[in-house]
């Protein structure tokens, strides 16, 4: 059996708790299968084994507070490091512009890498917090984006009751094929703009 | 063709690196929803109970209870792996007597009548 039939079985037997603490611990960034489990969960809902709201509350609140524990250390933890690798990134003045930048245009970045970019999740944490991206904004594009997610999942999980290891399989491909998608297009509009202008000496 | 620096150079395979993850990831999506279209069941798994299994197959939770030689009361939510275990025996015999119930169930859903009323006004599965 591997980690997420484990998880699953857990899952199945305790409810819950399973659910909150496996979605606090994978939103901090250990690599858990949470979008499986909240399938999983919408189907358990369908059949009458667990209810509707426990589970989307207590789910989207194991993921915000996950998302905390990430922040929290790229803020207390990262910045020390950021500055120490500033040097190989083009130096301070580097790093000030993309700090500005994420000021800006964070709140997007964390609202979408929240439910739809999702394996980006916990780098933006770590980033958003070693930027010192403002908390209460940090916090309320988290709990927009986690609310919108574990409805999403719970709600596919309850609908495709009878296939949530299929379900959650596609949905994880085809999460990593937006990913992919959205990391090409960027980066080929900057090639295309990068290639527009001359050569920096 | 213009010659391109390191920096640009480390764009470009950053950018064929992000098409080809995107390009196969479409793929594997496609052929997933493809055999979802064209396939009713999914595959029975060790973390599967005896109940979800019924659910996923449409098959009465009852008829796959006495197949494994299990009580339905109260409701058994134990994964199958565990429930192999206990029984002593290999999860692959396990699943195959759920497979063959299942089957003979879906030819001839005639021969299982329902099961009695439950003591708790049926809230077990």
């Amino acid at each position: 059996m591997n980690l997420s039939d484990y998880l699953l079985a857990t899952l199945g037997v305790y409810g819950l708790p399973v659910l909150f603490g496996a979605l606090l611990v994978g939103s901090a960034g250990v690599p858990l299968p949470a979008s499986l489990l909240l399938v999983a969960a919408g189907s358990f809902v369908n059949q009458g084994e667990l209810d509707l709201w426990p589970v989307l509350a207590l789910s989207a609140a194991g993921a915000v507070l996950g998302d905390q524990v990430g922040y929290a250390v790229g803020r207390w933890g990262g910045r020390r490091l950021t500055r120490r690798l500033g040097g190989l990134v083009g130096g301070e003045q580097k790093i000030a512009d993309a700090e500005e930048w994420l000021k800006r245009r964070g709140g997007l970045g964390v609202f979408l890498s929240r439910w739809l970019l999702t394996p980006l999740g916990p780098v933006v944490n770590l980033t958003a917090g070693a930027s010192e991206y403002p908390w209460p904004r940090f916090l309320l594009f988290d709990v927009l984006g986690e609310a919108l997610w574990v409805a999403l999942y719970v709600l596919l999980g309850k609908l495709f009751s009878d296939r949530v290891q299929e379900m959650s399989d596609l949905l994880g491909d085809l999460t990593w094929a937006i990913l992919g998608l959205v990391a090409a297009a960027v980066l080929g509009l900057i090639l295309f703009k990068q290639l527009r202008e001359p050569e920096p000496r | 063709m213009k010659r391109l620096g390191w920096r640009r150079w480390l764009i470009l395979i950053a950018f064929l690196l992000a098409a080809s993850v995107a390009g196969l990831f479409v793929v594997r999506t496609v052929r997933r929803a493809v055999y979802w279209s064209r396939h009713r069941d999914e595959a029975i798994r060790p973390w599967m109970s005896v109940a979800y299994v019924a659910h996923s197959y449409r098959v009465p939770p009852h008829v796959l209870y006495r197949a494994v030689n299990l009580t339905p009361v109260p409701h058994d939510r134990r994964p199958l792996r565990e429930v192999a275990r206990e029984q002593n025996r290999p999860l692959e015999e396990l699943t195959a007597d759920l497979e063959k119930a299942i089957g003979e169930f879906r030819a001839h859903p005639e021969r299982y009548p329902p099961p009695p009323p439950q003591p708790d006004g049926g809230k077990t599965r």
